[in-house]
C-alpha cells in the first residue's frame, strides 16, 4: 500500500511538472485574441463591459487589464516580456513611442486609420503611422456654477487669471459664510494624484514658450513661463480647503469628493471627469473654464489634446494582430462601441463614425472654440520622461508643504529637463 | 549500503528538485549574469554590449545614493532591532507574570506581508506627522528612513527575541549560580557569563538583520515607494525601478547589472559572516 | 533583596504591558479605520474613533470582498501556498536524503548551489526567472509551486540535510534489511523522524510564500490571477483613487487568518523559528 501511495506521489510530481510545460497550448488559436493594456483606470469597467460585448457578438477572447496608477509603463515593461505580450497598448505621444517604436505594427492602410477626422490623430515614426489617437480630452477649472452665484459672481466676471485670483480670494475670506471649506479644492499631491499639477498644469509654460519660441519641441526648456505657473500654484495652494503640508497625502479622489460636496468652488482637472460629476450635480450647475496664465488671457481656450495612442504590438501572431485591428475599428465604427466610448467612458474620440458625446465640458469647448478663443494644445507629449514629471512633481510637493523652495521646482523643471533630453537622446 | 540503494532511485528523490531547481534558480541565474552584459527591452531583441552597463552603473547617482543609504540602513536596523530584542528577552527570561502573552505579542508582527506592513505603517506614521505638524513620508526622506527603520524594528525584534530566548535558556543555570556564590553581581553575570554564551545567537541574529535590511524591498515599495524624488529608495528597490519603471532601451540592462553588483554585495556580506563565525567557534 | 527584586518584577510587567499595547496598537488603528466610512478615513482623521456619523460597519468589508475580487485572490494566496509548501517539502527532504547519504559529485554540486542560491537576491533573477516562468507556462496558481520549489529549494534542503546527518544510518539499514524500499524506507522511518524539521520549514516557507508579493506580480500571468498581497498593491491603483476603506478592510482580511493561525500553532511558530535559525 505505502509503496503504491509512493509510487502516485512521485508519477504525480512528475506529470505535473510536465503538464507545467506541455498542457497550455489550447484551442483556438487561430482565430486570434486581443489582449489590451489599457491606460485609463477611470475606463475600467467601461472597457471590460465592452471587451464582453465584443466576445459575445464575436467569439474573439478580448481580455483588458488596467495598470496600477502610475505603473502603466512597469507594467507594460514586464507584460512585453512575455509571450503572451499585450496585442494592444498605448503610448502617450512622440517622447513615448520612441521607447516603443520597435515593437509597434505598422498601421498604414488599415481601417482604423482610415476612418480618422483627420490625419493629425496619426502618430507617425517617419513614413510608418505607429499609433492611432482614440480620444480627445479638454481640461480647465471646474466650476460649481451654484456656489459662485451664491458668492456674487458670475461666469462671465472670470475674464483672466487676475480676476479669477480677486474672486478667489474674496471667496476664500468669507469661506465661513459661504459653507464652503475654500475657493479650490486641495491640490492632491499623492504620487497617484500628482499629474493635475505635474503633467497638466505644467502643459501651459510649456506651451506658451513653444508659442512664443515658434517651435514645438526642445531639448533645453527655458522657463520663461514659471513665474506665472508659480502664480496659478500658489492659488491653488493658498485659496485651499487645507493646508499646504496635507497636500502629499492628499488624492485627486479627495480633492473631487470636496467639490461634489460643494465645499469647494472651483477644482482643477477635465472632461473625463463628467461622467462622475454629472451624478451629483445638473449641467447647470456646472462650467469649465480655461486655466488663466496671465500671458493671453483674452484668447485662451481650454486645453484641448491627446495624450493616447493605441498602438498594435508587432511581435503578436498575425491572427492576434488581426483580431487587434478588428477590435478597434469596431469600437470606433460600431454602434455598441461608439455609444460605449461616448456614454460610458464620456470620451470624444476622433474618427467619423462617433456620436455625439453628452459631454458638458466636451461641448464647452466647442463653444470656446466657436467664440474664436484658441485651444492650448497637449505638449506634455513632448516632456522627456516619467522621470522629469516625478521630479517636478516632487519639488512641487515639497514646495507646497513649506519644506522645499520655488527654487527647486525651477531646477525640477528646466535643470531635470536638459538632464532627461540628454539620456533619452 | 543505504547509499548505494538509493543511488539508483535519483529520478524520485533528486531529479525533482533539482530539475525545479534549475528552472526556478540556476537558469535564470546564469541568463541574468549574460544579460547584464546585453542591451534589451525583452528577451527578443538582445544586443550584446560588454562592460557598458557597468559602465553606466556610475554615472547614475541614484546607485551611490541608494546603497549608501542601504548600507547606513541596514547597520542602524540591526543595531537598534538586536539591542532592543536582547533586553526584551533578557527581561522574559526572569520570572515576571505574563511572560508568554508578551512573548506572543511581541512576535506577531512577523507573520505580516511586507506590502501590508508597509500600508498600515503609512496609515499610521502619516497620521503621526500630521499631527506634529511635520512633513509627511512621502515628502521627506529623514521621515521615511525613520519610517523604515520603526516598521523593521516593529517586524523583526519579535523574531531575534524569540532566538536570543533559546539561547538564554541554553547557558546552564549551575554556571550562574558559581558566578552568584563567587559574589558576582547581576552586571557581571550579564556580561562575564551570559553575552559570551549566547555568542552564536549574537551573530546569527545580525547576520539576518544585516541581510534584511540590505535586501528589503516589500516595505520599501509601500512605505514610500521612494519618494520624495527616489531619496528614500534602498538598494533593492532602486533595481526594480531601473529595470521596470525607467522607460528607454538603455535601462534594462543597466538594471541588471546593477543587481549582479548587488548580489556581489551580499555574497561579500555573507562570505565575511561566515569566517567570523568559524573562528568564533574555534574559539569555543 | 528578594523584595526589591519582587519590585523590579512588578515595574517590569508595567513596562511590558504599556510595550505590548504600543505593539499591537497599529493593528487596532488599522481595525478601527476599516470600520468607518471612506470619507473619514484622511490622514488628519487617522485617529479618530469611528463615531456614529462616521461608523460604517462591515460595509467595507463586504465592498473589498464583493467588488475587488478579494476571495478569488484569497484563494489563490491560499492555493500557492498550500501547494508550493507540500511539493517544497516533499521534495526537498528526499533530496535532502539523497544528497546526505549518496556520496557523489553531483549530490555535493547540488547541495553546494542551494547554499550558494540562498545568499542571491530576488532582484538578480526576477527578470529571468519571470520570462522561464513564462516560457515554459508556469504561470497560474496551480503550477506555479513548481517555481517556489525552484526558488525556495535552497533554505529547505539546508535545513533538511542539517537534520538528516544527526540521524544514524543504523535505522535506515535496519529497516532495509528488514526488505524495506528505499521509499518505503523513507516514508516509514524518514518522515517521522524529520516529523520537528519539516513543521518548522512548512512555517518558514508558509510564512514566505504567503506574504510575498514581487515573485507573483511578475511570476503570474495578471490578465486572470492576482495574490492578496498583489490586490492590495492595487488599491494604489486608479487615477487619484485610493479606495481607503476598502483597504483597510482588505488589510484586515489578510492579517486575521494569519493571526489565528498563529494564535493556534503558536508553539510550532516560534520551535520553527528558533530551529531555522540554529541552522540558518
Amino acid at each position: 500500500m505505502k509503496k503504491a501511495i509512493s509510487v502516485l506521489v512521485s508519477a504525480a510530481m512528475a506529470v505535473s511538472m510536465l503538464a507545467g510545460t506541455a498542457a497550455t497550448v489550447s484551442a483556438d488559436e487561430a482565430a486570434g485574441k486581443v489582449y489590451y493594456l489599457n491606460f485609463k483606470p477611470e475606463a475600467d469597467e467601461a472597457w471590460q463591459k465592452l471587451a464582453a460585448a465584443y466576445t459575445e457578438e464575436t467569439g474573439v477572447p478580448v481580455s483588458v487589464v488596467t495598470a496600477a496608477s502610475g505603473e502603466y509603463e512597469t507594467t507594460l515593461m514586464s507584460e512585453m516580456g512575455k509571450s503572451d505580450a499585450p496585442t494592444l497598448f498605448q503610448v502617450n505621444g512622440p517622447v513615448g513611442l520612441a521607447n516603443w517604436k520597435d515593437y509597434c505594427y505598422d498601421l498604414t492602410g488599415s481601417d482604423i486609420v482610415g476612418n480618422l477626422t483627420s490625419d493629425a490623430f496619426a502618430l507617425k515614426d517617419g513614413d510608418m503611422i505607429a499609433g492611432v489617437a482614440y480620444v480627445i480630452e479638454s481640461y480647465g477649472i471646474i466650476v460649481n456654477k451654484a456656489l459662485l452665484e451664491k458668492a456674487g459672481y458670475k461666469l462671465e466676471d472670470i475674464t483672466g487669471f487676475d480676476a479669477l485670483k480677486s474672486i478667489a480670494d474674496d471667496i476664500q475670506a468669507r469661506k465661513d459664510e459661504l459653507g464652503v471649506e475654500g475657493a479650490f479644492s486641495c491640490a492632491g499631491m499623492d504620487a497617484s494624484s500628482d499629474w493635475r499639477f505635474k503633467t497638466h498644469l505644467a502643459n501651459l509654460p510649456i506651451y506658451y514658450e513653444y508659442k512664443a519660441d515658434g517651435i514645438d519641441n526642445t531639448d533645453a526648456i527655458k522657463g520663461d513661463f514659471l513665474d506665472n505657473y508659480k502664480a496659478v500654484f500658489d492659488l491653488y495652494i493658498t485659496d485651499s480647503t487645507c493646508e499646504g503640508a496635507e497636500l502629499s497625502a492628499k488624492t485627486a479622489d479627495d480633492s473631487r469628493a470636496e467639490f461634489a460636496d460643494s465645499k469647494a468652488v472651483f477644482y482643477q482637472n477635465g472632461s473625463w471627469e463628467y461622467s462622475s460629476l454629472s451624478e451629483t450635480f445638473s449641467d447647470d450647475d456646472l462650467a469649465m473654464i480655461p486655466i488663466y496664465f496671465g500671458v493671453d488671457d483674452e484668447n485662451q481656450g481650454l486645453c484641448t489634446g491627446t495624450e493616447n495612442y493605441w498602438c498594435v504590438n508587432n511581435g503578436a501572431s498575425e491572427e492576434d494582430i488581426k483580431a487587434t485591428l478588428d477590435f478597434i475599428n469596431w469600437c470606433v465604427t460600431s454602434e455598441t462601441g461608439t455609444t460605449a466610448m461616448a456614454n460610458d467612458m464620456g470620451f470624444v474620440i476622433p474618427f467619423t463614425t462617433a456620436q455625439e458625446s453628452p459631454n458638458l465640458f466636451v461641448k464647452q469647448d466647442a463653444e470656446y472654440t466657436a467664440a474664436g478663443k484658441t485651444p492650448v494644445s497637449w505638449n506634455f507629449t513632448t516632456m522627456p520622461s516619467e522621470e522629469w514629471k516625478n521630479g517636478v512633481g516632487s519639488a512641487l510637493t515639497a514646495y507646497a508643504a513649506g519644506t522645499g523652495e520655488w527654487d527647486e521646482v525651477v531646477s525640477a523643471f528646466v535643470d531635470g529637463w536638459a538632464s532627461e533630453a540628454a539620456l533619452a537622446g | 549500503m543505504v547509499g548505494k540503494t538509493i543511488k539508483k532511485y535519483w529520478p524520485i528523490f533528486l531529479l525533482p528538485t533539482a530539475a525545479a531547481f534549475c528552472i526556478g534558480f540556476l537558469w535564470p541565474f546564469v541568463w541574468g549574469i549574460y544579460l547584464s552584459f546585453c542591451q534589451f527591452t525583452t528577451v527578443s531583441k538582445v544586443t550584446f554590449v560588454g562592460f557598458s552597463n557597468y559602465a553606466k552603473i556610475m554615472l547614475d547617482n541614484t546607485f551611490s545614493h541608494a546603497f549608501w543609504l542601504t548600507v547606513l540602513f541596514a547597520i542602524l536596523s540591526s543595531v537598534i532591532i538586536n539591542v532592543m530584542a536582547f533586553l526584551i528577552a533578557l527581561a522574559l527570561t526572569k520570572k515576571i507574570k505574563g511572560t508568554n502573552v508578551f512573548r506572543t505579542i511581541f512576535f506577531m508582527p512577523n507573520l505580516i506581508g511586507g506590502i501590508v506592513l508597509g500600508y498600515i505603517w503609512q496609515t499610521l506614521l502619516n497620521g503621526i506627522l500630521m499631527s506634529l505638524g511635520q512633513p509627511l513620508l512621502a515628502l521627506s526622506a529623514t521621515n521615511g528612513f525613520w519610517g523604515m527603520i520603526i516598521l523593521l524594528s516593529w517586524q523583526q525584534i519579535g523574531y531575534m527575541m524569540i532566538i536570543y530566548i533559546a539561547g538564554l535558556n541554553n547557558v546552564p543555570g549551575d554556571l550562574i549560580e558559581a558566578a552568584q556564590v563567587d559574589g558576582a553581581n547581576s552586571w557581571q553575570t550579564l556580561f562575564r557569563i551570559k553575552i559570551p554564551m549566547i555568542m552564536p545567537s549574537v551573530t546569527i541574529c545580525t547576520f539576518l538583520t544585516l541581510t534584511n535590511g540590505f535586501k528589503m524591498f516589500d516595505q520599501n515599495l509601500s512605505l514610500t515607494g521612494g519618494d520624495p524624488q527616489k531619496a528614500s529608495q534602498l538598494l533593492a528597490l532602486n533595481i526594480y525601478d531601473t529595470f521596470y519603471a525607467r522607460s528607454g532601451p538603455q535601462w534594462k540592462g543597466i538594471g541588471q547589472a546593477k543587481a549582479v553588483v548587488f548580489f556581489l554585495i551580499v555574497v561579500v556580506i555573507a562570505l565575511a559572516q561566515l569566517r567570523l563565525t568559524t573562528s568564533k567557534e574555534v574559539q569555543q | 533583596m528578594i523584595q526589591k527584586t519582587k519590585r523590579n518584577y512588578t515595574i517590569l510587567t508595567v513596562v511590558f504591558t504599556f510595550l505590548c499595547i504600543v505593539w499591537v496598537y497599529p493593528i487596532v488603528t488599522i481595525l478601527l479605520n476599516s470600520l468607518k466610512d471612506t470619507k473619514s478615513i484622511t490622514t488628519r482623521d487617522v485617529f479618530n474613533l469611528p463615531n456614529s456619523k462616521t461608523f460604517a460597519g462591515i460595509s467595507n468589508y463586504v465592498e473589498s470582498i464583493t467588488g475587488m475580487n478579494f476571495l478569488r485572490s484569497f484563494f489563490f494566496s491560499l492555493l500557492i501556498s498550500l501547494t508550493s509548501v507540500a511539493l517544497i517539502l516533499l521534495c526537498c527532504s528526499m533530496a535532502a536524503w539523497y544528497v546526505v547519504r549518496v556520496n557523489s559529485l553531483i549530490a555535493k554540486i547540488f547541495y553546494y548551489l542551494c547554499i550558494f542560491s540562498m545568499v542571491v537576491p530576488f532582484q538578480m533573477v526576477m527578470f529571468t526567472l519571470a520570462t522561464t516562468a513564462d516560457r515554459i507556462k508556469l504561470n497560474t496558481p496551480y503550477n506555479i509551486c513548481v517555481i517556489y520549489l525552484g526558488f525556495g529549494a535552497g533554505l529547505a534542503v539546508f535545513m533538511f540535510t542539517g537534520f538528516v546527518k544527526s540521524i544514524p544510518l543504523e535505522i535506515e539499514e535496519a529497516a532495509m534489511i528488514d526488505g524495506c524500499s528505499p521509499i518505503q524506507t523513507y516514508f516509514k522511518v524518514l518522515v517521522p523522524i524529520l516529523k520537528p524539521t519539516i513543521i518548522s520549514t512548512a512555517i518558514l516557507e508558509t510564512m514566505w510564500v504567503w506574504n510575498d508579493y514581487l515573485l507573483p506580480t511578475l511570476v503570474l500571468d495578471i490578465k486572470k490571477y492576482r495574490t492578496i498581497p498583489m490586490a492590495i498593491q492595487y488599491f494604489r491603483g486608479s487615477y487619484g483613487t485610493v479606495n481607503m476603506g476598502a483597504m483597510m478592510a482588505s488589510i484586515m482580511i489578510d492579517i486575521i487568518p494569519i493571526i489565528i493561525m498563529y494564535l493556534v500553532c503558536q508553539k510550532y511558530i516560534i520551535e520553527g523559528v528558533i530551529a531555522g535559525a540554529v541552522k540558518g
